[in-house]
Formats: structure tokens, C-alpha cells, sequence
């Protein structure tokens, strides 16, 4: 009955700091993904690290509190017309397959290294893909934004994409588009393996649906909420299977997140198209760097290097500092720009 | 006189010149006519009333107030039927308070249905209604192609109402029965209310028995169907929970992009476009 993994792994105590904590930082969390569609989830794997949940635990816990959440928010952005049903279903079946073959991956990792070394890899991959598709992102949020109109979200690559006729041509109407089955498995493969190894695939997904498949940006994180959804059940059958779901955590994360699920897809009624890039890319670079200072501590674990405590000591709470930072900012953008957007409007209708 | 500020409009089929002129209506038969007025809303509106009130006084007329209930089958197990019949009560007792005072006979009926046959049926049956009064929330049209008697509106505006006691006059009744309906925010607080009790109890169940839970959801195999369960149900009370929440707060979605899609863009062909065809061809006059 018990799973290979059971004998590594320690699950933490909980006290009223544990439990606040973790309530807000769901909350941050939903609002962000409710905002942009993927997970939040790379706030909280890091938030439950800092705590002293291992890696595993963390990711797992995670996962199993990202469906419910993609659910909830997938029903409430679909209210608003947002969410393409059938693309979100193919991409997530294919993007299952993904996170098969990342779990596959991860334990590999886990058995070869340990624990440190599968937390090492965890952040490498962090920092890795937060700052290359952070970057794009944030370019073409700029750009965007200094663009007349707002228009053109659509990149030429996903035109050219978009024309090449290759059986079997499938049409989504909601994301208005027409495209070959064949360039939406590995968008939904790279999806599914990143969400495997950090429990956040959004952050490949949703590029990948605005640039390479040419979503808007509003359809692509609608639609990431049905990838997420769907991923995440079969990967947390998969976790819970390896008894690494820590339901305790889950269900503080999901107490908070589902308020900021709902709050962020209200928010994303209010804005313009680029804010999502802009928030989603300004998120992604400061959460990078707060993971490059932790990385020192698991390089330390696998003795690779030999730094004093000490300024292991600080590089963590440094990461920490850094990763609250990046949750405030992204949870202030989303909340200044949605309460200015709405009482822009009630003074609109109350003069009209 | 509140009549002055209301104007009145002749419907589609009616020559306003001889319903309003006196000697028309010269010979008044015996028993006096009716003039039928007709709201589909629980209170019928003040301006109606007076309107109707001051023609019947000077017509020398009687009015047989309806109130058609048009949703009785309304699947809230009867709720609304019951606000409806205790609205329609305190809305009949001003109307005669109002034609009393000034010696108007007033007919109060509650009817059920669509409002064009229930007036149609009522003009047949009754046989001395001289013309139709509707309410506000009924359409001109709709009454007008099934009565055989002229019909009319008032239309009053808000700044037309400015004379009327602002006061509520129902103080001293429950708001439902004076509004018809509970208000949607009223609504969301009660689900609020609802759902977060249903949460809290589930999540006192996880955290009060935590050695249980984490002994067997941490089992693997079979067991890793508890967590997602556990989930599942979270996900549906919470979520409505949230949802609820934030519309109680009145913090819901932009009005102005709810209602249309994301964006517009050219739509895509289905199909692959038809090459042109571009064989030469003659072209011959007949």
C-alpha cells in the first residue's frame, strides 16, 4: 500500500502563522491565476519550500489544490465568454501526456539525487523558463502597450501556422481559429512536462497558445484553466497514488485561492489584453530571481559547493523576500488596475 | 390633480379625440361601464391609479382593477404566487381608498395567464368595459391586438413622479412583498451564507480529525481517490462560496465586456479557399 516515495518524505506541523500564511499566499495565488491562467502555482510550491514542505510534498499538494482551483475559475471565465471549451480539452488531454512523462522524470531525479537534488532541479527549471518566456512575454507587453489600438496580439509565426494545411485541421470558435491538430501537441506536451516538474505548465501554455497557436491573450489564459484542469486531475490521481498529497496544505491553499480566483477573473473583464502579458511577465521576473538565491542552499545539500551558513542563511531569506515582493506586486497590479477600471466605469454610467 | 402630470397615450387603434371628449360617452347606460385597468406587477403603480380614478370620476364609470398573475406555474414551490396575491391585496386597498374618497366604485379580480387573453376574455364576458388601462410591464401591442375596446397607457416618468410621496407607503410590510421579487443581491447573500456554512463544516471535519485524514489519505493506491473527492466537494461549496462573496460585495464582472466576446477578428473560413479559376473563357452575345 505504501509508495516507494513514503519513506522520504516528512510532513510538516501546522501552527496559526503556517496556516495565515499559507491562506494569503493561496489568495495571491488564485488572483494571479484567475488573472492569467496559470497556476499561481510557482508562488506556491517556493511559499510551501520556504516552510520546510520537501519538494515532492510541495509540488504534489500543489497540484491537487491547482484542479479545483482551475476548475472554479475555468466556470467563471467561461460565464464571461472567455474560455474556448474544445481547445482547452484537446490540449489538456495531450498535455496529460506531458506530465506523465515529467513525473516520470521527476522521480528519476528524485531516486538518483534525493531530495536536495530534486529541489535543485525544480529551481533550475524555474529560473530557466521564468526568465527566457518572461522576457518575450514582457517585450511584447511593452510593445503592445506603445502599439496604436492595442492590436495584432497575433504574432506572424502564428499566422504562418495558422495557413499550413495539415490534416487534421481543427476550427475553435471561441479562440477564432483554425489550426492544425499537429502544432498543438507539443505546445500541450511542453505544457504538461513543465507543470509536471514545478506544477505550473501555464507559464509554457500560455505563451504557446498566444504565439505560437495565436490566442488572444484574455482566450489563452481562459483556455490555460481547462489545460490546468485537466492536467492537474490525472496528475494529482498520479501524486495522490504515491500518498505525497498533503490534504491539510491543499485545503489551506484552496481556502485562499478560490476568493482570489474569482477576483482575478472578474479582473480580467476590466483591463486591456496587454495588462495579462504585463502582469503575467512582470510576475515571472521577479519570482526567477527569488529562486536563483535558493538555489545556493540545495547546491550546498549536494555538496557541490561549500559556502558558510551564513550566507546560505541570508540567500534564503533574501529568495524569500524577493518571492513576497513578486506576489505583492502582481497582486497590486491586478487589484489597482481592476478597481480603477471599475469605478472608471460606474462614473461612465452614472453621467451616461 | 397628479393627472395633470401624466400623460396619457392613445394606443395603436385608438382615436385619442373620442375617448377624452365627454359627449361620446353622453348616453351612460345603466349599470354604469368599467373602464378595466390592468397591471402585471404586484403593486399596481400610483400614477395608474389616480389616472384611472380621475376619469372614472368625471365619466361617471366604475374600474375593475386586474392584476394577472403571468408566472403562476413559477417553480420557486409557490413563493412568488404568494407574494404576488399579498402584493396584490395591499394594492387593491389603496386603489379603493384612493376611488373612495372620491366616490369611484372599484372591482378588484385576480386573474392568471397571458395578459392579451385575459383582457380579450374579460371584454367578452363583462360586456360593458369601455376601454383598457394597462400598467407599466405590459406591452401596448400585446393588448391592444386581442381587445375589442380602445386601450391605453400612462407614461410617467421619474420626474414626472416628483409630486408623489416619496415615502414608501408599505413601510410596515416585508420588502419582498412589496418589491415581487428578492433582490439579487439579497440572493447572493443568502448563498453566501449558505455555501460558507457548508464549507466550514467540511473543512472542521478535515482539520478537527487531521490524524485520521492524514493517516489514510497518505496511504497511496485506492486511497488517493479520498484527497481528490475532498477536493471535488471544496471546489463546488467554496467555490459558490467565493463566487457568492463577491457578488454580495457587489464586485462582479465589467457590464460592458461581459456581454460580447473576447475580441472581434475576421472570422476564419471553415473551408480552404476555391481557386480561381483561370482557364481562358469566350464570351458570346446571343
Amino acid at each position: 500500500m505504501h509508495g516507494p516515495v513514503n519513506e522520504v518524505i516528512q510532513f510538516i506541523d501546522l501552527n496559526a502563522v503556517t496556516i495565515i500564511f499559507l491562506f494569503l499566499v493561496g489568495f495571491v495565488g488564485g488572483l494571479v491565476s484567475g488573472f492569467i491562467g496559470s497556476g499561481g502555482a510557482f508562488v506556491l510550491t517556493p511559499a510551501m519550500m520556504s516552510l520546510g514542505v520537501p519538494g515532492t510534498v510541495a509540488v504534489a499538494s500543489n497540484m491537487c489544490h491547482k484542479f479545483p482551483k482551475a476548475l472554479v475559475g475555468a466556470i467563471k471565465r467561461y460565464k464571461y465568454g472567455q474560455v474556448d471549451v474544445k481547445l482547452g480539452l484537446i490540449m489538456g488531454v495531450f498535455a496529460e501526456i506531458g506530465v506523465q512523462l515529467g513525473i516520470v522524470l521527476q522521480r528519476h531525479i528524485l531516486d538518483l539525487w534525493g531530495q536536495a537534488g530534486s529541489n535543485l532541479y525544480v529551481s533550475l527549471v524555474f529560473v530557466f523558463v521564468l526568465v527566457v518566456v518572461g522576457s518575450f512575454v514582457m517585450r511584447d507587453a511593452v510593445k503592445m502597450k506603445n502599439a496604436v489600438g492595442n492590436e495584432g496580439s497575433s504574432t506572424n509565426l502564428a499566422k504562418r501556422i495558422q495557413n499550413i494545411e495539415l490534416w487534421p485541421m481543427m476550427t475553435f470558435k471561441t479562440a477564432n481559429l483554425r489550426i492544425s491538430v499537429w502544432f498543438l501537441i507539443p505546445v500541450a506536451l511542453a505544457t504538461g512536462m513543465l507543470a509536471a516538474t514545478i506544477a505550473v505548465g501555464g507559464f509554457i501554455g500560455v505563451p504557446g497558445l498566444m504565439y505560437i497557436i495565436g490566442a488572444t491573450s484574455i482566450v489563452a489564459s481562459a483556455t490555460e484553466l481547462v489545460i490546468a484542469f485537466v492536467m492537474g486531475l490525472g496528475g494529482t490521481l498520479i501524486w495522490a497514488y504515491y500518498g505525497t498529497v498533503d490534504i491539510r496544505l491543499t485545503l489551506l491553499i484552496l481556502a485562499g485561492s478560490l476568493f482570489g480566483v474569482q477576483l482575478g477573473a472578474i479582473g480580467t473583464t476590466y483591463v486591456k489584453e496587454y495588462m495579462i502579458k504585463y502582469v503575467m511577465a512582470t510576475i515571472m521576473l521577479i519570482v526567477a530571481v527569488s529562486r536563483f538565491f535558493a538555489i545556493p542552499k540545495y547546491l550546498n545539500a549536494l555538496q557541490v559547493t561549500s559556502l558558510s551558513d551564513l550566507s546560505v542563511n541570508i540567500m534564503t531569506q533574501i529568495s524569500f523576500g524577493v518571492m513576497c515582493l513578486a506576489l505583492l506586486t502582481g497582486a497590486s497590479i491586478i487589484l489597482v488596475s481592476l478597481f480603477k477600471a471599475r469605478s472608471l466605469e460606474q462614473t461612465v454610467t452614472v453621467q451616461g | 390633480m397628479r393627472q395633470q402630470n401624466s400623460k396619457s397615450s392613445a394606443g395603436p387603434a385608438v382615436d385619442h379625440d373620442t375617448v377624452a371628449g365627454d359627449d361620446f360617452f353622453a348616453p351612460i347606460q345603466d349599470p354604469a361601464p368599467f373602464i378595466l385597468v390592468v397591471t402585471r406587477n404586484g403593486h399596481m403603480a400610483e400614477v395608474v391609479m389616480n389616472y384611472a380614478v380621475n376619469v372614472a370620476d368625471r365619466l361617471k364609470y366604475k374600474i375593475l382593477a386586474v392584476h394577472i398573475n403571468t408566472l403562476p406555474f413559477f417553480c420557486d414551490g409557490g413563493r412568488r404566487s404568494g407574494l404576488f396575491a399579498a402584493a396584490m391585496q395591499e394594492s387593491a386597498q389603496l386603489f379603493r381608498q384612493k376611488a373612495g374618497s372620491r366616490g369611484v366604485v372599484v372591482e378588484c379580480l385576480a386573474e392568471s395567464g397571458k395578459v392579451g387573453k385575459v383582457v380579450q376574455r374579460l371584454c367578452h364576458s363583462e360586456k360593458r368595459i369601455e376601454f383598457v388601462v394597462v400598467d407599466k410591464g405590459i406591452r401596448m401591442e400585446e393588448v391592444a391586438a386581442k381587445a375589442p375596446v380602445p386601450v391605453f397607457s400612462v407614461i410617467y416618468s421619474q420626474a414626472g413622479a416628483d409630486h408623489l410621496p416619496k415615502v414608501n407607503p408599505y413601510t410596515t410590510i416585508q420588502k419582498g412583498e412589496i418589491s415581487m421579487s428578492t433582490t439579487s443581491k439579497k440572493r447572493h447573500v443568502k448563498n453566501c451564507i449558505v455555501f460558507g456554512a457548508l464549507t466550514a463544516g467540511l473543512y472542521a471535519a478535515v482539520f478537527t480529525n487531521q490524524d485520521i485524514v492524514m493517516t489514510y489519505f497518505t496511504k497511496g493506491g485506492v486511497y488517493s481517490l479520498l484527497p481528490v473527492a475532498v477536493v471535488f466537494a471544496v471546489s463546488y461549496f467554496h467555490g459558490n462560496f467565493t463566487s457568492a462573496f463577491w457578488s454580495a460585495l457587489g464586485i462582479e464582472g465589467s457590464k460592458a465586456t461581459v456581454s460580447k466576446p473576447a475580441e472581434i477578428r475576421p472570422a476564419v473560413a471553415n473551408t480552404v479557399d476555391v481557386r480561381r479559376d483561370t482557364r481562358p473563357r469566350a464570351q458570346v452575345n446571343v
